[in-house]
């Protein structure tokens, strides 16, 4: 996670049990915390519970494999800005961390640019080559989730989990993501953009940025 | 048949049968008893008319009365002694024929022999046996209604705590979240029953409790190396010197695990709805997750080229929405993956059933089998074999009625609802 994060850009700390991550958050504020709510020691939601408190306005991406509802309303109750339920692909983890720290540092006003693609979260538009592109719901998340996780290889199945979810049963069935990615490249190119989407043969995707 | 019954039954017909073959002996004892006092005194009117003839050397006066006769005959022929005899004569007052015993005997007076027959009625002893008899009978009766009223009455208020235990083991339930506590009794026997109740659902609650903590720590426990190894593959994704081969190898390890994940998730599902820990008390609108469900997958279905038909009705029902979603997800998911290319899925929705079609591949599914766990098709090596299984749990738990069925070349999934009224 670590390592994956890391390669990201982001700087990344970790800890490996209850007393340490209270430590950790005593004396540094970070954008994201990912926490597993069972910790040995402790609870994660009790050191959520600790934020809150303190006022600490960290994000908090909570991570348990009690995929309950109940579970989910309590901890976004608790105040953590997301959850994720293991397990999970990386490329996911870090498109959600990428969401939290947007909003917490541009106060949910962000626009990224990238090389010649710029994507406006909020107002959900993107501009290739200055040209304003259209680009249906599910184009837009797969952009920006190419765009997060550039220069990292991202596997069919993360793909298809991130847009389409867990529950649906496409692990045999992979044909419409291609339709979905050539769609992409298509008015990526049409607007005179470069397509730096590459295609790792039978295993996923790729977008390559300098 | 109720302990009570099946007591009284034999209690009654032994009874009955001890009372009978009492009375038998009882009637013949008395009638010999009866019968001997008669012949005593018999014997003691002959005893006195021959005390008499030896002291005054003449036949006494006969005073006959209605029960009691005697006549006297002048006789050639000797008996060597007495004789009892039984006669039978009509008896003018009472308008019958009447049984009476005789005793015949010889006396000589003055040279002359004489044949002295003693006669006494047996209609006083015959009216006293039927007396007795009849008595015997009454008390019989009596003692039978009373004993079985007593009993029914003792016997149904020693059962009230047992009835009780009964009331309590019927509304125990596991899931309750303690064991039995039966109070103490007076009685032995109950108080032992409770007690082997109450430690027989302390053990089971134990067992339950311990089964509980498990499936829910090996749900954490197991997801997260699962978790572990996804994110090492993801990893190992990212370096560029693998060759072709070892990426397909790390991709079957990344479809392993994602199975192994999704098969531990189904299965933990379904030990959570069997527990009954899902309460169906949210009102839920069908017509409105099929359709959202349909929109997810909009993508999948175009690919297949599928056409959806939906009749749908907006239908609200009591459920859990999170359950709800599971049924159409399993349900969608089924008809989708086992629809050829081209193909037609037919959905209906109403306030009376649910209703599933869509063309098939194959011939028929094995009815039998269908919904059991780890069934699938042909050796189908994708899925986890849960999902009908888990629809078919679903439906028990909400009291739906749910049926397969194959016509027309298409599988027909067919549930029966309960609406709200």
């Amino acid at each position: 996670m670590v390592e994956f994060l890391s390669a990201s850009g982001y700087v990344c700390e970790s800890v490996f049990n209850f007393n340490d991550a209270v430590e950790k958050i005593e004396v540094y504020d970070y954008d994201c915390i990912v926490l597993d709510i069972m910790l040995p020691g402790g609870s994660g939601l009790q050191i959520l519970k600790y934020l809150k408190q303190n006022n600490k306005t960290d994000g908090v991406i909570i991570i348990s494999a009690k995929d309950s509802l109940e579970d989910k309303i309590h901890g976004i109750e608790l105040g953590a800005d997301d959850y994720l339920t293991k397990p999970f692909h990386l490329s996911e983890l870090s498109v959600r961390v990428a969401a939290i720290i947007r909003r917490k540092k541009f106060q949910g006003n962000s626009v990224i640019t990238l090389a010649d693609i710029e994507i406006d979260t909020v107002a959900q538009s993107v501009k290739i080559n200055q040209q304003t592109t259209e680009l249906t719901q599910k184009e837009f998340q797969l952009l920006l989730f190419f765009v997060i996780n550039k220069n990292k290889v991202i596997s069919k199945n993360a793909i298809a989990e991130h847009l389409w979810g867990d529950d649906m049963d496409i692990a045999s069935n992979f044909d419409f993501i291609y339709a979905h990615i050539k769609n992409l490249r298509k008015k990526i190119v049409t607007a005179g953009g470069e397509d730096r989407i590459r295609s790792i043969y039978g295993v996923g995707y790729k977008m390559q940025l300098p | 048949m109720k302990l009570f019954t099946k007591y009284n039954r034999v209690n009654v017909s032994a009874t009955i049968f001890t009372f009978v073959l009492g009375s038998i002996a009882f009637y013949f004892v008395l009638d010999y008893v009866l019968s001997r006092q008669l012949k005593e005194t018999l014997r003691s009117e002959q005893f006195e008319i021959v005390h008499y003839v030896e002291e005054h050397h003449a036949l006494p006066e006969i005073q006959n009365t209605r029960h009691q006769w005697i006549t006297v005959e002048k006789s050639i022929e000797k008996l060597d002694k007495p004789q009892f005899k039984n006669i039978g004569y009509y008896n003018e007052r009472d308008k019958e024929n009447q049984s009476a015993k005789q005793l015949l005997f010889n006396i000589e007076v003055a040279g002359q022999n004489y044949l002295i027959t003693v006669n006494k009625s047996e209609a006083e002893t015959e009216e006293l046996l039927k007396l007795i008899i009849l008595v015997t009978i009454g008390m019989i009766a009596l003692m039978l209604l009373f004993n079985y009223f007593i009993n029914r009455r003792l016997i149904n208020k020693l059962w009230q705590p047992f009835y009780k235990t009964i009331d309590d083991i019927k509304q125990y339930q596991v899931s309750d979240k303690q064991p039995m506590r039966l109070s103490n009794e007076r009685i032995d026997e109950l108080n032992l029953l409770n007690d082997s109740l109450n430690k027989m659902t302390q053990s089971i609650y134990r067992e339950y409790a311990a089964l509980k903590s498990f499936t829910e720590n090996a749900s954490h426990e197991m997801q997260t190396p699962l978790a572990v190894i996804r994110s090492k593959i993801d990893l190992l994704l990212q370096q560029s010197e693998l060759n072709e081969q070892s990426l397909q190898q790390i991709l079957s390890i990344e479809d392993a695990a994602k199975r192994l994940s999704k098969l531990h998730q189904s299965l933990l599902l379904l030990t959570k709805i069997e527990n009954k820990q899902f309460v169906l008390n949210e009102q839920v609108d069908l017509k409105e997750i099929i359709l959202e469900k349909i929109k997810e997958r909009e993508e999948l279905i175009d690919s297949k080229q599928l056409k959806i038909e939906t009749f749908c009705k907006a239908t609200t029902i009591y459920f859990y929405h999170h359950l709800a979603e599971i049924l159409f997800n399993n349900l969608l998911n089924n008809a989708i993956k086992y629809t050829p290319q081209n193909g037609i899925i037919n959905i209906e929705l109403n306030e009376e059933f649910i209703c599933f079609k869509n063309d098939a591949f194959n011939e028929s599914l094995d009815t039998n089998k269908i919904f059991q766990r780890f069934y699938k098709p042909n050796d189908s090596r994708d899925g986890t074999g849960l999902g009908l299984a888990i629809i078919k749990e679903i439906c028990n738990l909400a009291g739906f009625e749910i049926s397969y069925s194959f016509k027309d070349h298409q599988h027909i999934f067919l549930i029966k609802i309960k609406t709200i009224e």
